[in-house]
């Protein structure tokens, strides 16, 4: 028997996933559950886990290399023999180089991924592997993920339409890029015209150009899908002190003091839980407390799940386990994705006496919160999706904050 | 208006026809006592005398060639060819006569001849009497050539057919002839050559033609379902064809899809391709494609018979592939 092993499919919006290593070599014996691979997903680091019993064979699939869902990643078989049925097997661990250096017939066309042609490649009479072709380390500048299927040769591409559309867009047809069949149709085209222009970097100094992470790049397309909101600022001083004094005293973090507060004064007002979409208003029954947090790599909102209802020693300990999961990259999108309303707080930079945060989408309203003026006051500015929120309703909403700000007695 | 099967309606057409004109008069093979292999003639020997509804021994480049000289002399002969497969053997008559004569006299002949054949692939006939030659008359300059779908369209157009100076065949789809629809007798006709746009939609065209028509409208349900928008034009004639309804769509919806039941190679889909990549080249989104049926002679067992035809899922699987959509992750 061999199995393929599959790379998992761990959200909705999950396209492809980033092996960052493999747990196991090839020839280990492997129980059902055990991690086979880490794999890093638009912002969490999850495990491949075994699905039977058995030993892992290869060809492996690369490490840092976007793979899409679905596609073989290695393999698990019966009986250690098949393992030593790759050519590569015997010197182990080293299968994820190899095969990330396909022995693709055209070198233009290997958007594939690897795995696709190799495991054909792999059935018939196995030569050895060249050793040379077997050190060069992957390249960074690594192919886009989402490849054709590969059937026939490939005519290059663009539709008459397509190239006609571009032109009359002023559109560089060459910087498109192509759809899922490897050609650009209309739709890239026109997808191309909607999204922001790249920079042109020929007239500058060199350059490399260097794969985002994937949490760069989630936080990039999150914030572009952002930009449809619009919204305005509102700011007020208040005093954090009582409230740092009372969490202080309740050891409570004062961040979770904060979103506590948030989301009381979010439940006094529905609009503040609300969320525009084109179907209608969506009116949540539930306050989601999003709190941006700098890992150091980037940007993360865990969510504190209904945090005006549940007790706050509860919020706590769910506090503790998120910024555990956070330290060590384990968040799962159910961890950070979701929240209907944000803080995001910079005091710890004392120069930073004010600024201001972008709305997310899914969320009506974010507050940011800097460090403390001259004055001992700090000034909280709130961005509102107007679609939502009115400039009354904000200033209210600062004015209730301030008030629990003020009087923190209901922290418990 | 009245619900009519596709035969009832010509034989309508016929009718009327043949009791508004006395010049009109048709001929054939069992037409007469008979009342027609698929009943079109039905009743009109008993209404109108064996001089104007008259049988003819099986010689169909003889009486073709009957309707030629009757046609030259101003009379408006309705000709039947048993199936399309017999008009090989009337080929001299249409192609050297029929189709030259209004030219080579300068005119000075009118060639005022309807020639109704059946034709397309119907249930095990076959490979003999399965073929679809219309690609051969569409290569004969001088012809005309219809291909009703519906029997709205069977009656109007052949009753136009009769009534035109020039020769034109009439193909009729022998799967057709106990399809029932509406037809409307007092309505005003289209043009005689004007394609019809069946169902609307947005996303792709489907050019095709009489059998196919409907069953690339059955195609279009279903891609509904699955979001897709498909327009349905039926061409209605083959020769000339109505190349402006094809062009505005597929300027429209930039994908073009082609449907026939002719064979692929070198068939009428070959043509509609070639002309319309002239006419739309830089408004299409993708390669213009195909769905024709299999370059064979038509097996007589009725699996082999059906598998060698595009059916529905055949339409449904190209627009998907057209619209860029098949590419789903198969393991």
């Amino acid at each position: 028997m061999k199995e393929p092993i599959l790379m998992p499919v761990l959200s909705d919006t999950m396209q492809t996933g980033r092996l960052t290593r493999w747990n196991k070599s090839v020839g280990d014996p492997v129980h059902k559950g055990d991690a086979l691979a880490e794999v890093e997903t638009d912002k969490a680091v999850m495990d491949v886990e075994a699905f039977a019993d058995g030993y892992l064979a290869g060809p492996l699939a690369p490490v840092d290399q976007d793979i899409p869902v679905r596609q073989t990643i290695g393999y698990l078989v019966d009986s250690p023999a098949l393992t030593k049925a790759q050519p590569s097997a015997a010197d182990d661990g080293k299968e994820t180089t190899e095969i990330s250096q396909p022995p693709s017939t055209n070198g233009a066309g290997s958007n594939a991924s690897p795995l696709a042609k190799e495991s054909k490649d792999h059935s018939g009479a196995a030569s050895p592997a060249p050793p040379a072709a077997s050190v060069v380390p992957t390249s960074e500048v690594t192919p886009s993920a989402v490849s054709a299927p590969s059937e026939g040769a490939d005519l290059s591409g663009s539709s008459p339409y397509a190239r006609a559309l571009a032109a009359d867009l002023g559109i560089d047809i060459s910087h498109v890029p192509a759809g899922p069949d490897g050609k650009i149709h209309a739709s890239q085209v026109i997808a191309a015209a909607v999204q922001p222009q790249d920079a042109d970097l020929r007239l500058g100094p060199p350059f490399l150009i260097r794969k985002p992470s994937s949490l760069r790049a989630a936080v990039a397309r999150n914030m572009v899908a952002s930009l449809s909101i619009p919204s305005f600022q509102i700011s007020a001083d208040f005093a954090l002190q009582p409230l740092q004094a009372r969490s202080k005293a309740q050891k409570r973090s004062f961040t979770l003091a904060l979103a506590r507060a948030c989301a009381l004064t979010v439940a006094e007002d529905p609009y503040f839980n609300t969320v525009w979409t084109a179907k209608g208003l969506a009116v949540r029954s539930r306050v989601d407390i999003g709190i941006a947090v700098d890992t150091g790599a980037g940007l993360i909102t865990p969510v504190l799940r209904d945090a005006a209802e549940r007790p706050t020693a509860e919020l706590a300990e769910d506090w503790r386990i998120l910024l555990d999961k956070v330290k060590t990259g384990r968040l799962v999108p159910e961890d950070y994705q979701g929240a209907s309303f944000y803080v995001s707080n910079l005091g710890i930079f004392p120069e930073i006496t004010q600024f201001d945060a972008i709305v997310p989408v899914g969320a009506s309203a974010i507050l940011a919160v800097s460090a403390p003026s001259d004055n001992g006051k700090t000034v909280l500015t709130l961005s509102c999706d107007h679609r939502v929120i009115f400039g009354a309703d904000a200033a209210r909403f600062l004015q209730r904050l301030g008030q629990r700000l003020q009087d923190p007695s209901w922290l418990s | 208006m009245t619900d009519l099967l596709y035969w009832q309606a010509l034989n309508r057409a016929m009718d009327i026809e043949l009791a508004e004109d006395d010049s009109v008069f048709t001929l054939g093979e069992d037409v007469a006592l008979y009342g027609g292999t698929y009943r079109v003639t039905e009743g009109l020997l008993a209404k109108y005398g064996e001089w104007r509804v008259r049988d003819t021994p099986i010689s169909e480049n003889t009486f073709t060639g009957l309707g030629v000289g009757a046609a030259m002399l101003g009379l408006r002969p309705v000709v039947e060819i048993m199936t399309i497969n017999f008009a090989l053997l009337a080929m001299d008559a249409i192609v050297n006569m029929a189709a030259k004569i209004p030219f080579m006299s300068g005119g000075q002949f009118p060639m005022p001849l309807t020639i109704r054949m059946p034709g397309g692939i119907a249930r095990q006939l076959g490979a003999q009497h399965s073929q679809r030659l219309e690609v051969m008359f569409m290569n004969v300059p001088g012809l005309r050539i219809v291909v009703p779908s519906t029997p709205q369209d069977a009656y109007w157009q052949l009753r136009q057919a009769i009534r035109s100076d020039d020769p034109i065949l009439v193909l009729e789809h022998e799967l057709l002839y106990f399809q029932k629809g509406a037809v409307d007798e007092t309505a005003i006709a289209p043009p005689l050559h004007q394609a019809q746009i069946r169902r609307a939609g947005r996303d792709l065209t489907c050019i095709t033609y009489s059998r196919m028509s409907t069953v690339a409208q059955e195609a279009a349900a279903e891609l509904a379902s699955e979001g897709i928008e498909m327009e349905v034009i039926d061409l209605r004639s083959l020769s000339p064809i109505d190349w402006e309804s094809c062009v505005q769509s597929v300027s429209r919806t930039h994908h073009c899809l082609i449907v026939e039941e002719d064979c692929r190679f070198a068939g009428t889909g070959a043509e509609f391709c070639a002309t319309l990549q002239e006419f739309c080249f830089y408004q299409l989104d993708a390669p213009i494609q195909r769905v024709a049926a299999l370059d064979l002679p038509t097996p007589f067992n009725g699996a082999l018979e059906a598998a060698t035809i595009p059916a529905k899922e055949n339409v449904v699987q190209a627009a998907r592939k057209l619209m860029g959509l098949n590419q789903g992750v198969s393991q």
